[in-house]
């Protein structure tokens, strides 16, 4: 069968540097798809974006789908053909039937005897008439953040389509999409390229494209970018940070990375590193340039061109820059006219959530929340600085400084409270409560930064909660599930072995000008809601969903503990006795079903298996007790494991469900006793193994 | 066109460039509003013009009042009023972004020299009930423009869409006179921006922040509401806007003056939104009754 390749780059105006990458991938997973529906797949699949063009490139596609045979059996032989062999009106009736010539007909064997059949070949479907249906309905079937539409309105996709290349062996594959006719013919870099480009196949299409300054390859421009940055920051004698995601947004603003190195006034150096960096970074994209005794007063961009030919770009670049440092400067200025803690009347003013009252009032909420946390994990000694610090916690949202740059709140608060002489534990602690910001980032590392990080949360948590705003789906306007992360991945990096549903209820009743109500419902919600970001957490530290639920189904309110259990119950199970524990543990489940049988009385043991079981029982309790009381939670469960042999005999050689009643009591007490007693650690009835 | 770069720049010839291409364009040259307003895009030509489905293209320059962004007359970069060249060609056309691009050429920015991006942007105004899907143009790392396809206004989907293509005329001119502060500016041959303006950015500013009369601003707000209730009830629709666009500015003021809690601003917000609507639908309706062919639906 001949194959050829497949090229289609939907080109567009620019698509948002986020929705690139993911962009181009659903469009090749979509075209898969599509084809794969028609019975056609090609040998390999490649995709590619640049903010202009969405690119699929597929090789070894088979030319047409493999023919189909047919072959349908009509009357007998006997009675399709008479004496003379000429062909009845049955068998004439039947080709007719089958449209095929009469003379077409052969006769076969069949289990009725030799029979008459009409053969027929059904050619196989071009594969350029199954792309010239599947292309189209893959990208509009394509799905993004947001969508337009444009000219005379009708149909909406990311941006404006402008141009459709669709090639299939060196032939258009035909069809329209957004009032665009595929073809042959694209452009190259709008800006260094004059010429229009006519292609035949991808080959030909990479090679001209890049001869026009177009660089289909995101890896490639990301990787241009960084080696450039590079060059031009140790020409001054310095070095970029390896900022990956910042790299990749850039790789995505530009068809052709070029790189241009720029200075600031380095008075502007005087300013906090986070302000600068953070203008730089998320207001520019620029890279920053760090020496040997830091950050330089210099700054790499990106430029969707070869060269600077007459340094317009660096010096509008630079000027740029210096404007922005100099507002943050104004700012800076402005704003260190005042102390903090003169601020935290104006925060009467700042609406923390409808409903739930201003922050002046939360900071008075997480000041006692603050103090309750430090009194749980036993350091006193820190109430006085964490209170401080929540005093001044949301002081800097009145800041000049965090209206203009919104995520350095925090940050903003922390380096001004250094500024005015707070002590460590006070400054670091505002200066990091935000964190972690995201899955990927860190908790705080200062103690009273954690727990004040843990107190804004709970308040936060605890007022959406007592107003029933759970949130839903992929609705979670409130960022609640961070939140509640938060807190979770501070406790347990921390090993805070607290049970926190005090300090939660605490947290929900805080809220006094609220109706009365709404806590215990909000404390069961925020159970589930808790139950589930340990989840998350647990499975991303590698434990097994399994293993998470036969902790979580033991209490969930400790978070620490509960990570503990299933780190304990990750390395138990690798034992075989642990393997039979957990038969048995089903098995005792079992039997048990509904009932609560009650102690075992020793006097109505009958077998010695059940004598042997009661004393093995009693000796890994007591052992278990010790371990657990000092949260040796692996050894625990390896002792737990231990009486599985015992327990193994037992059902072997003992009917649970015999007919004296007393007995079969004593029997389901004595298997409820242990069920109960070890059951404390984990549901091993959870764990899946193997029969 | 590299003559032009050995001129001085200046705020005129930057306003008259821009309109001749434009007029050149097929643009209707349109004049200010006389109501103050934060954006062009509320002025009239903009707002009730990208209604229904007659084509239309216009540009004009627009001053935009902003009382939060002031600063006295201090700060460099900031101004409580600037202005704005707002350009609509409606439908869309295929070229509009090279069109663009050509008006930059005519101010004599050579797009090989500079590094000209387009970055996701998308306006949202919700006291309008509008919204586009667009980009911020990025010359060298400065916003110049606003370049948006209107996708809803006066919380009516819109058919066809209208190129939204608004200029920071200040920050152009500063940018390409590679002046330090926005009073430097030239705002022709003989006066420098400063001159003109610099007091009126004190004054108002100190209006805004400190002086703004609460309780009246805010009755006068309460006021323009009702009369502007009272005029789409009378079916008279041009008023009715002229009466949301006092309601919009002075909202804006009492936001300046720090009268505005959270809570208040989603309600305001909606108040005048809620106005804007419907001026936007009396609007459609009143053509509608005057033979104007009616809004087809989007196909889809």
């Amino acid at each position: 069968m001949t194959t050829h390749d497949f090229l289609l780059e939907i080109r567009t105006e620019e698509i948002p540097a986020p929705v690139v990458a993911p962009a181009r991938r659903d469009l090749a997973r979509l075209v898969a798809e599509g084809l794969a529906e028609a019975g056609l797949a090609a040998a390999s699949s490649e995709s590619y974006g640049t903010p202009r063009r969405l690119i699929l490139i597929l090789r070894g596609l088979p030319e047409k789908l493999e023919d189909k045979f047919s072959e349908v059996l009509g009357p007998p032989a006997s009675a399709a053909y008479d004496a003379e062999g000429h062909p009845t009106k049955a068998a004439r009736g039947f080709a007719r039937a089958q449209e095929i010539p009469v003379a077409d007909l052969v006769v076969v064997d069949s289990p009725r005897g030799p029979t008459v059949a009409a053969r027929r070949t059904i050619p196989g479907k071009p594969a350029i008439e199954i792309l010239a249906a599947a292309v189209p309905k893959a990208v509009l079937a394509m799905t993004f953040p947001k969508t337009m539409r444009w000219g005379d309105g009708g149909r909406a996709f990311v941006r404006p389509v402008r141009g459709i290349v669709a090639v299939f062996g060196g032939q258009v594959v035909p069809f329209e999409l957004f009032g665009v006719a595929s073809g042959l013919r694209t452009v190259g870099h709008p800006v260094l390229s004059e010429l229009g480009i006519r292609v035949s196949g991808p080959d030909e299409y990479f090679r001209r494209l890049r001869a026009s300054h177009v660089e289909p390859d995101g890896a490639e421009r990301r990787v241009k970018i960084l080696e450039g940055a590079r060059a031009l920051a140790s020409e001054v004698g310095g070095s970029i940070e390896s900022d990956s995601d910042l790299a990749s947004t850039l790789a995505d603003l530009v068809e052709w990375p070029g790189v241009v190195r720029g200075s600031f006034a380095p008075e502007f150096l005087e300013l906090p590193e986070e302000i600068t960096t953070t203008a730089m970074r998320t207001h520019q994209k620029y890279l920053p340039v760090r020496g040997p005794s830091g950050l330089m007063p210099h700054f790499v961009a990106v430029m969707d061109n070869t060269e600077d030919r007459r340094g317009l770009i660096a010096k509008g670049n630079e000027w740029v820059l210096n404007a922005r440092l100099a507002d943050a400067r104004f700012f800076f200025e402005e704003d260190r006219r005042q102390r903090l803690e003169s601020r935290v009347p104006e925060l009467s003013r700042l609406i923390f959530q409808d409903k739930l009252g201003d922050y002046r009032q939360k900071t008075e909420r997480v000041r006692r929340l603050g103090e309750t946390i430090a009194h749980a994990i036993g350091r006193f000694d820190l109430v006085e600085p964490v209170t401080t610090a929540a005093g001044l916690s949301k002081a800097d949202l009145t800041t000049r400084m965090v209206k203009e740059f919104t995520d350095l709140q925090g940050v903003v608060g922390g380096i001004y409270a250094r500024l005015e002489g707070q002590p460590e534990p006070v400054w670091k602690a505002i200066y990091e409560h935000y964190r972690p910001t995201g899955v990927g980032d860190e908790p705080p590392r200062e103690l009273t930064g954690a727990i004040l990080a843990a107190a804004d949360r709970f308040d936060t948590l605890g007022g959406l909660f007592r107003l029933g705003l759970v949130p839903t789906g992929s609705r979670d306007p409130y960022g609640l599930r961070r939140a509640a992360s938060g807190i979770v991945a501070i406790v347990i990096g921390r090993g805070w072995q607290v049970n926190w549903k005090p300090v939660a209820r605490e947290a929900l009743a805080g809220y006094v000008d609220l109706p009365a109500g709404g806590v215990e419902e909000g404390l069961a919600e925020l159970e589930k809601f808790f139950a589930e970001r340990l989840r998350n957490l647990l499975e991303r530290r590698g434990n097994s969903h399994d293993e998470i639920s036969a902790v979580i189904g033991r209490g969930v309110w400790d978070f620490a503990d509960a990570a503990d259990r299933a780190s304990a119950l990750a390395l138990a199970r690798r034992t075989t006795d642990f393997r039979s524990l957990v038969l048995a543990a089903k098995r005792i489940r079992n039997i048990l079903g509904e009932a609560a049988p009650g102690y075992p009385d020793p006097a109505l043991y009958r077998e010695d298996a059940e004598r042997r079981l009661a004393a093995d029982f009693l000796q890994a309790r007591a052992l278990v007790d010790e371990l657990n009381a000092s949260r040796r939670y692996r050894d625990a469960m390896e002792t737990i494991a231990s009486i599985s042999p015992s327990l193994d005999n037992f059902f072997e050689k003992v009917l649970v469900n015999c007919p004296e009643p007393e007995l079969r009591q004593n029997r389901l007490a004595l298997l409820g006793s242990i069920e109960k007693a070890f059951s404390r650690l984990a549901d091993f009835s959870e764990i899946v193994v193997e029969k | 066109m590299s003559a032009k770069l050995s001129r001085v720049i200046t705020l005129q010839r930057l306003i008259t460039d821009l309109t001749a291409y434009w007029e050149e364009k097929g643009c209707l040259i349109e004049q200010p509003y006389d109501y103050p307003m934060g954006a062009g895009t509320m002025h009239p030509a903009t707002f009730l013009a990208v209604l229904g489905p007659d084509p239309w293209r216009c540009a004009y320059v627009q001053p935009s009042r902003r009382p939060a962004d002031g600063r006295y007359g201090e700060n460099p970069f900031r101004l409580g009023r600037h202005l704005q060249l707002q350009v609509v060609l409606k439908p869309s056309p295929e070229d509009v972004q090279e069109l663009y691009l050509h008006s930059l050429e005519r101010l004599g920015i050579d797009r090989t020299e500079h590094d000209i991006r387009f970055e996701e942007d998308n306006w949202e105004s919700p006291t309008l009930g509008a919204w586009g899907v667009g980009w911020q143009v990025v010359m060298d790392g400065m916003e110049i423009t606003q370049f948006t396809y209107f996708q809803q206004a006066g919380g009516i989907d819109l058919a066809p869409i209208s190129a939204e293509i608004t200029y920071g005329l200040e920050r152009i001119a500063m940018f390409l006179s590679k002046v330090n502060s926005i009073y430097d500016i030239h705002w022709n041959d003989a006066k420098t921006y400063g001159e003109l303006r610099r007091a009126d950015e004190f004054q108002m500013s100190k209006y805004s922040f400190e002086v703004a009369d609460v309780g009246r601003t805010t009755l006068l707000l309460d006021q323009y509401e009702l009369e502007a209730q009272r005029c789409l009830a009378a079916g008279l629709v041009m008023p009715a806007y002229e009466a949301t666009l006092q309601c919009s500015h002075l909202f804006n003021v009492l936001d300046a003056r720090g009268a505005v809690s959270a809570t208040d601003r989603v309600g305001w917000i909606r108040r005048v939104r809620n106005l804007a609507c419907a001026c936007a639908k009396a609007y459609l309706a009143a053509r509608e009754k005057a033979g104007e062919p009616e809004p087809e639906p989007a196909a889809v």
